[in-house]
This record gives structure tokens, C-alpha cells and sequence, in this order.
């Protein structure tokens, strides 16, 4: 068994029903544990066992990838590596970008680490570098603005058309009747990738990264209500862009 | 679109999400469930967000995290001086 002196190990051994785990920070360790339980104590001598880092606190990795330690650091990143790999590929829509994006993010973050402050979580601010560095890749994309809310909806947000229900709407309550799986994929990633950044963004960050309204106001620097709005725009036009695709292929599918 | 529906408009994703007041809920619900128009739109939101949801999520590549670590060591150690 090997432990490095100067880092907090964690060892997990089994005794019938019971889990033990056992910190060392340092090489002097012994041997023989005694363990307590039901009143009773159990000696266990162990020649070597299974050691795991010890999970550090955020505040605590924080304080020791600033010193320096680039352990930590890694520690740091590594449960958020995959979660920005994920929104990257949405964000981008192909896998190169996705990994510059990563690629740029994390290396920023070593840039801007002494800057990071403790009022925010850490992975709220790698999600904000993130998405600095993909409006960086991505920010030559050209779109057109999205419509004002009330342009989606029934009747352009019409008080009168509402009374009729006269007016065409789509409806596409399964969209897998209409599509083969690979190709709905498509359509979806086209859809989102039609949007633009402003709104792509905190879009992928509600509905796919599952964040609250909240934080992502946070993320993206906007107010609650702005923020708010964004997302209802998107998925208002995501919605539209969507039906007018699918009702393109049912009428090729019917006539 | 009524003018009961504008209203509630800057809340349309909080209903669609449930994250609305049951009694909320309800008067908008009665509302849509007399205009089919509102109905659609409500069930089409709601699978579009279902729809963007859909597909497992791409796993980190192994040769992006090995080229990770290289070249977040060398900056780190750059950076710290080591």
C-alpha cells in the first residue's frame, strides 16, 4: 500500500454490513485499527488495501489549487470536465469546437484561477468561462434576431385571432411518427443551432445542463426577468422552427 | 391568444415546467383547455423541451483527456513555475 505523505487518503473497509473509512494525511499510519461497534471491538490488521483521495471540500481544493497544488486543481475539474464536454457539443453542434471549447475553457481556468471568488460555486464559473470561450468559437455564426414573444404564439399574440380557432396551427404531438430517430437528432441540432448565441445559451443551460433561472442569470450576467425572457424566446422558436420542419415532411410523407 | 393568456406569458415556461402555484395552474389550465389553439402550443413547448432532452449525452473523449492532461500541466507548471 502507498501513501504519500503531505495528501489526504481514504481507505474503505468492509465488516459485515458496515462500511469503515479511515483518513490518513500522513505515511504514519499503523497497521492494526481498532474498530468499535455494538458494544463490542473488532481488531483488524491489514497488509493493504484499496486507498482513494479523500474528497476534499470545494473551499478546501480551491484554497489548494490557488497555492499551487495541481492536484487539486484536477480534482476540481474533473466533475465538471464532462458536464462542459456535453453543453459544448450542443452549443457547437460538432465535435471539434466542442473540444477547442474545453480545451480553452480549462486552460483559462488555470489563467483565472487566483481571480475566482467563493461567492460563486465553481462550476458556475467554469459555465461562465465556457461560454465566453464559445461565444469566442462561435460568435462569427450569423443569425438573424429572434421574433418578440408574442409573434410565436396563436394569432401573433392577437387578442381578436384568438377567437377563432379558424387559424392554421401544426400538430405534432409525435414527432417520431413523422421522423426516423437519426434524422429527428438532426433536425434538433439544426433547430438549436439556428438560434442564436444569446439565447442558445442560457436555452441549453435551462433545459439541458437543468441549472435554475437563477443561476443562469448568474452565468450569463443578466437580470432574472432577462433572462427569463431568453429562454421562453428560444424555446418559443425552437418550437416554431420545429413545426415548420415537420409539417414540410408530413405533407411529403401524405401526398 | 387572450388577454388572460398574455398576461401569464412571462410565466409560460414555469407553467409548462410545473414550477407555477397550483392555483395559477388551474385558471390557466381551464383557460387551455377551451382553446385548442392553447393546447398545441402548450403540448408542442413542452415536447420541444422533450425533444431537446432526448439523445444519451456524448462521453468525453479518452484522447481529448489524455491531451487534457498534458496540456494542463505544462500551463500549470508554467504558471506556479515549476
Amino acid at each position: 500500500m502507498k501513501i504519500q505523505i503531505n495528501k489526504l487518503y481514504r481507505a474503505e473497509l468492509r465488516h459485515g454490513l458496515s462500511n469503515i473509512l479511515l483518513y490518513f494525511d500522513s505515511a504514519q499510519y499503523s497497521k492494526y485499527i481498532y474498530y468499535f461497534s455494538n458494544n463490542k471491538i473488532f481488531l483488524f490488521f491489514f497488509e493493504s488495501f484499496m486507498t482513494y483521495p479523500y474528497l476534499m471540500n470545494e473551499a478546501q481544493l480551491i484554497a489548494k489549487a490557488k497555492a499551487g497544488d495541481f492536484e487539486a486543481f484536477t480534482e476540481l475539474i474533473n466533475t465538471h470536465k464532462q458536464k462542459i464536454y456535453a453543453l459544448a457539443i450542443k452549443l457547437a453542434g460538432n465535435k471539434q469546437d466542442a473540444e477547442d471549447i474545453v480545451q480553452d475553457t480549462l486552460l483559462k481556468a488555470i489563467d483565472k484561477i487566483d481571480q475566482f471568488r467563493e461567492e460563486a460555486s465553481f462550476g458556475t464559473w467554469l459555465y461562465s468561462i465556457a461560454l465566453n470561450e464559445g461565444r469566442a468559437h462561435l460568435g462569427k455564426q450569423k443569425h438573424s434576431e429572434l421574433k418578440p414573444i408574442e409573434s410565436y404564439l396563436p394569432g401573433g399574440g392577437n387578442v381578436d385571432m384568438h377567437k377563432s380557432d379558424s387559424q392554421h396551427l401544426f400538430d405534432w404531438k409525435d414527432p417520431h411518427e413523422i421522423l426516423e430517430n437519426n434524422e429527428l437528432e438532426t433536425v434538433i441540432g439544426q433547430a438549436i443551432e439556428e438560434l442564436p448565441y444569446k439565447y442558445r445559451a442560457p436555452f441549453l443551460l435551462r433545459y439541458h445542463e437543468e441549472l435554475s433561472i437563477k443561476e443562469i442569470a448568474d452565468i450569463i450576467g443578466e437580470t432574472v426577468a432577462a433572462t427569463k425572457s431568453r429562454v421562453l424566446r428560444a424555446r418559443l422558436a425552437l418550437r416554431d422552427y420545429l413545426s415548420n420542419k415537420f409539417e414540410e415532411r408530413y405533407e411529403r410523407k401524405v401526398s | 391568444m387572450s388577454e388572460k393568456c398574455l398576461e401569464y406569458i412571462s410565466d409560460l415556461n414555469a407553467y409548462l415546467d410545473g414550477d407555477l402555484p397550483d392555483e395559477l395552474c388551474v385558471e390557466i389550465e381551464k383557460h387551455v383547455g377551451e382553446c385548442n389553439n392553447c393546447k398545441l402550443m402548450v403540448d408542442t413547448l413542452k415536447m420541444t423541451v422533450k425533444l431537446c432532452r432526448e439523445g444519451k449525452p456524448e462521453d468525453l473523449p479518452s484522447s481529448l483527456n489524455d491531451k487534457l492532461n498534458n496540456m494542463l500541466k505544462k500551463k500549470w507548471d508554467k504558471k506556479f513555475g515549476q
